[in-house]
Parts: C-alpha cells; sequence; structure tokens
C-alpha cells in the first residue's frame, strides 16, 4: 500500500469516526441538519454514479427517489412491512423500473435521455397522483410515525457510506473503467470490446437503487409524504448541481458538493428562496465556463502543478 | 363533439408547432439541447402582458416586440455564453442553459411574483360558430399567426443568403466554412431566431393561457416531446408534432382525464424512443 492510498485511508475512516460520535454530542436540530446534510451526499452520490461515470445527465432522477419514498410508505403502511424490507423494496423497485426506463432511452445520445428522464420523472408524479386509492393521491401518505433521529442519523449514515463504497468500486474496477470510457467516446469504447449498452445500464439501475433507498429512509423519517414533494424537479436540480460543483466522477466530489450548497442553503433558503435558486444557478454557469471539473478537479490540478514545481526546483 | 375537440386540438397545435419549430432549428444547427427554451416562451408570455396591461397595447401588435428585443437577447446570450462551450460535450451545454434557465425563472419570481396573469382583450370573448362548432376568433387568429411565423422562418431560410448559410451549416460545418459561412456567427443567428419565433409563441400563449414565471417548465417538455415525434432538427416535422401534441393532449383532456396528460405523453415518447427515434418521418437527427 503506498502513502497516498494509505491516507486516503486513514481519512476515510477519521471521517466515519467523527460520523459515529456525532449524535452524541449534537442538540437536535443539528443532528437533524447533518441527517439533511448526508441525504443530500447520498442523493449526489447517487446522480454522480450515473452522470459522473457515464455522462448521461439525468434531468428526472427524482422519480426514483420518489418511488423508493412510496414503496416504503406503501409497503409499510397497507402491507405491515418494517422498516428495512420495505425500503430495500422501494430500491429494488426503483432499480427495476429505471433499467425498464433505460432500455429505450439509453440507446440514444445524452441529450435525449435528460429530458426524455424530466419526462418521466413529471409522469411518475401524475402516477401517484392517480394511484390514489394506494397513494393518498394529492392528500399525501402518513406513514407510522417514528421519533428517534439518531436511528434516522445512524441509517442515512450506513446508506452514504454504501453510496460512497459502490463509488469508490466504481473509480477502480474494470467496470468502472468501462463506465469512463463510455464518458469519453462511447464509439470507441463500443469498438474496443465494452458491452456500453449493458455496462450503462446496469451504472444506472445501480444509481436508482441507492436513490430509492434514501428515499426509503426520507419516507420513514419525514412520515408524510406529498407527490409534489417527493417528485420535485428542484430535488433534482439539487442532485445536478452538488455532483457537478464538487467534481462530478470522483469520490470526494459529491461530499463537497452536496456538505456546500446544504449549508448555503441552510442560511439562504428559509428567507431568500428566489436569491437562493439564482445563487445556484450562477454556481453552474460559473462551474461549467470555468472549473468543468469541479472543485475536487480545480484543487486536484493544483495540487499537481506544485508538486511539479517542486519537483523541478529540487 | 369530437369534432370540436379535435379543432381546439389544432388550433393550439398551431402555437406548439412554432416553439418547436424554435427548439429543433437551434439543436439542427447548434447541436445543443437548449434548456432556456422554456424561459424564451415565458419572457415572450410577460412583454405581451406587460405592453398590454401599461399601454394598452393590442397584443397581437406586441408580437414584433417580442421577437425583436428576444432576437437580440437570443443573439448576445449564444455569442458570449453558450458559444464558449459550443465545442465542448453536449453534458456541458446541458447544464450551462440549465443553470442559465434557473437565473431567469427566479430573477423573474422576484420581480413578478408567482401569480397567474392573463391577456383578455376586448375580442377574447368573440366566437365564430360553424353549426354545432364554435371556434373562438382568438383561438383561430393566434393558430393562423403562429403558422405564419413559420412560414415566414422556412421562407428565411430558403431564400436569403443567411438563411441558406444556416442550412448549410446545419448539414455540413466543415462544408459550410469551406464556402466562407462563418459558423460562429451562424450560431448566434441561428439561435437568435430561434428564441425570437419562440417569443412570438410565447405571445401567443398569454392570450389563451395564464402568464406566469415558471410557465416554462411544461412547454420545454412539451417543445421535447414534439421534436421526438417530428424528428430533430427537422422542421416540417415539428409543425406536424405540434398539431399531433395538440390533438393528442385535446383528446386526453376531454375523454381521458387532463391528470393523465403527462402519463400519455411520457408513454407516446417511450414508444416513439423505441420504434422510430428519427421522428414519424424519419428524418430527425439522433446525434
Amino acid at each position: 500500500m503506498n502513502r497516498t492510498v494509505a491516507s486516503w485511508w486513514a481519512l476515510a475512516i477519521v471521517l466515519v469516526g467523527v460520523s459515529l460520535m456525532a449524535p452524541l454530542f449534537m442538540s437536535g436540530y443539528a443532528l437533524r441538519f447533518c441527517t439533511f446534510v448526508l441525504m443530500w451526499i447520498g442523493l449526489a452520490g447517487s446522480l454522480n454514479l450515473l452522470t459522473g461515470y457515464t455522462g448521461y445527465l439525468d434531468f428526472g432522477h427524482v422519480a426514483f427517489f420518489g418511488t423508493g419514498a412510496y414503496v416504503t410508505g406503501v409497503l409499510m403502511l397497507k402491507v405491515g412491512l418494517p422498516f428495512f424490507p420495505a425500503m430495500f423494496a422501494g430500491a429494488v423497485i426503483a432499480a427495476v423500473i429505471a433499467c425498464l426506463v433505460g432500455i429505450p432511452t439509453m440507446r440514444l445520445k445524452g441529450a435525449y435521455f435528460a429530458i426524455a428522464m424530466l419526462a418521466f420523472a413529471e409522469a411518475m408524479k401524475h402516477v401517484v397522483l392517480e394511484l390514489d386509492g394506494i397513494t393518498g393521491g394529492g392528500n399525501g401518505l402518513s406513514l407510522p410515525i417514528y421519533t428517534n433521529y439518531t436511528f434516522f442519523y445512524y441509517t442515512m449514515l450506513a446508506a452514504v457510506v454504501f453510496t460512497i463504497a459502490v463509488t469508490y468500486w466504481f473509480g477502480r474496477s474494470k467496470f468502472g473503467y468501462a463506465l469512463k470510457a463510455i464518458r469519453e467516446d462511447e464509439l470507441a469504447a463500443d469498438v474496443s470490446g465494452v458491452n456500453t449498452f449493458s455496462c450503462k445500464l446496469i451504472a444506472f439501475g445501480i444509481s436508482a437503487f441507492v436513490a430509492g433507498m434514501i428515499g426509503g429512509i426520507y419516507a420513514y423519517w419525514m412520515t408524510f409524504l406529498t407527490p409534489d414533494d417527493s417528485f420535485n424537479v428542484l430535488l433534482t436540480v439539487r442532485m445536478i448541481i452538488m455532483a457537478f460543483l464538487g467534481g462530478a466522477g470522483t469520490v470526494l466530489g459529491p461530499i463537497i458538493g452536496a456538505t456546500f450548497l446544504a449549508s448555503i442553503e441552510e442560511i439562504l433558503w428559509a428567507s431568500f428562496a428566489y436569491t437562493y435558486l439564482i445563487i445556484v444557478g450562477v454556481i453552474v454557469v460559473i462551474v461549467v465556463l470555468y472549473i468543468p471539473r469541479g472543485i475536487v478537479g480545480l484543487i486536484g490540478e493544483k495540487l499537481i502543478k506544485q508538486y511539479r514545481r517542486k519537483g523541478k526546483s529540487a | 363533439m369530437l369534432l370540436q375537440v379535435l379543432l381546439n386540438g389544432i388550433l393550439i397545435g398551431g402555437i406548439y408547432a412554432s416553439f418547436a419549430v424554435g427548439f429543433s432549428l437551434i439543436f439542427g444547427v447548434l447541436r445543443i439541447v437548449n434548456i432556456v427554451h422554456g424561459e424564451f416562451i415565458m419572457l415572450g408570455a410577460f412583454i405581451t402582458y406587460w405592453l398590454y396591461s401599461i399601454f394598452g397595447i393590442d397584443p397581437f401588435l406586441s408580437l414584433p416586440v417580442s421577437f425583436a428585443l428576444l432576437f437580440v437577447g437570443g443573439y448576445l446570450l449564444q455569442r458570449f455564453v453558450i458559444n464558449r462551450i459550443i465545442e465542448a460535450p453536449e453534458i456541458m451545454s446541458l447544464l450551462l442553459t440549465f443553470g442559465l434557465s434557473l437565473i431567469i425563472v427566479n430573477i423573474a419570481l422576484i420581480v413578478w411574483k408567482g401569480d397567474y396573469r392573463l391577456v383578455n382583450p376586448e375580442y377574447a370573448g368573440a366566437n365564430l360558430e360553424l353549426g354545432t362548432l364554435i371556434i373562438p376568433y382568438i383561438r383561430l387568429a393566434t393558430c393562423v399567426f403562429a403558422l405564419l411565423a413559420v412560414g415566414g422562418l422556412q421562407f428565411f431560410l430558403q431564400h436569403t443568403n443567411t438563411g441558406r448559410a444556416i442550412k448549410a451549416t446545419s448539414q455540413n460545418k466543415e462544408g459550410a466554412r469551406l464556402q466562407g459561412v462563418n459558423p460562429a456567427r451562424i450560431y448566434a443567428i441561428t439561435f437568435a431566431l430561434g428564441a425570437g419565433i419562440t417569443a412570438i409563441a410565447g405571445s401567443l400563449l398569454s392570450m389563451s393561457f395564464s402568464v406566469f414565471p415558471a410557465m416554462g417548465g411544461d412547454y420545454l417538455l412539451f417543445s421535447f416531446f414534439i421534436v421526438v415525434v417530428g424528428g430533430m432538427g427537422d422542421l416540417p416535422g415539428a409543425l406536424v408534432g405540434g398539431f399531433i401534441l395538440g390533438i393528442l393532449q385535446s383528446l386526453v383532456t376531454n375523454f381521458i382525464g387532463a391528470g393523465l396528460n403527462y402519463i400519455v405523453i411520457f408513454l407516446v415518447l417511450y414508444v416513439m424512443l423505441i420504434t422510430r427515434p428519427t421522428g414519424i418521418f424519419g428524418r430527425g437527427l439522433i446525434e
């Protein structure tokens, strides 16, 4: 094990350790905020698994979050399933739906995929609204109330650790390299023997699984779901921006992007909702025009330059 | 009843066609999916609303103003912002236009609040009655103006030097460059034209539908649906696609229920993407 890898592991262990200890010292408000930050890290990480590694931008990613939330809610309420099996079922169903939708949409170039998914999320919201016998429709769905907020913190943390572990695996496995090849040049990947279609579909399924799982935790945590909240296009907006601001296609990117944006949001959202969204829009434009590789990419480049300069002077 | 429903669909379909043509034109030449498209519609609608409610200017007279303002705005936006990433991977143009759309919508929300507004000239209630069919004059007129705008654009593309340069660039960029066409200029003009015709569509929509800052989102989806059905970059296809969407929505709303509109739209989109990704005429671009 070389020194860089060792220091990454040390950082990861410290982060997880701090996160595990944190609830012991936190007030209710701080715990709630930290759980939200974890949720956003997970959601941004979920989008990152698809978009960061394959280059397919998903404007309807919230559909899988909402599916996970509603499946969990309905299974707990109408079938009487305990939380964890219900959440797992929600995640699996989200993944299956992603694969079914992905079969036609992922055969096409990214631009079609992006907006077809926007239409898909809107359609899913209306499916939930129309199935009001099961989902409660526009009146919403009330889940069994469980107020152990430390439980939700740890569950969310576990989901995030899972997401990061998958991202790490994407970064170093043969499968991950296949995905990156697709992102850089799909045709070239194809002729090099990568089964581009099934790779994209698997990545999409895994990504939807994560979003569905987090949706399930969110449902039990919030105890009340409405189609407008669970399928809100602004959730997708935030996932995309967090992933790209931090650095798409990296392990740390979504963590940094989500923590940064969720903190700004906590400060600005309550009093200046529109201003917050304008700032978000400006951040997107700046990221695209000046730091297309995100904060992680920016810092990474600086470090490499410094390293080289040191090497020369020595 | 059925005839009336079909007719309603056709009348609205004309306006749909006119904004989808703008979307399709920009995609065909610049190869970007323009997420700001819905906001061009919203801005066009607000221009008409303000001219009507403050200065009492007839909504139809505001069409050239809408066109001119968005033409200039679109030109500048393309030349100084979007053109910087025109050679970058497509995900960058999606993100960039998406960021711009967020900025425009939320500035509009601060300036105009989320209220629903309507442009309601005196003649809005007048109808043409043909037997049992009722045709509101204003719907008929907006449809005709929308089709005139599409016709005008088509004429421009076919019979002027700039128009032919635009078509040449969309067919083969390098070939056009070798003939002395400056792609950067053509890109900006195309984007400006697309924004202009879309603003006209927005102005026309404001006479029958409510005007509010977030109205663009739905129309962006409609534009996308239409160009997938008609074929990306295929202007006559977009015209037919517009009518198909108008009729489809009218049928679903009247016979199945308005709540199912999005579900039907997505299902048709899904089937189209599987069976005919190049559009009903098979002339669309899938790159």
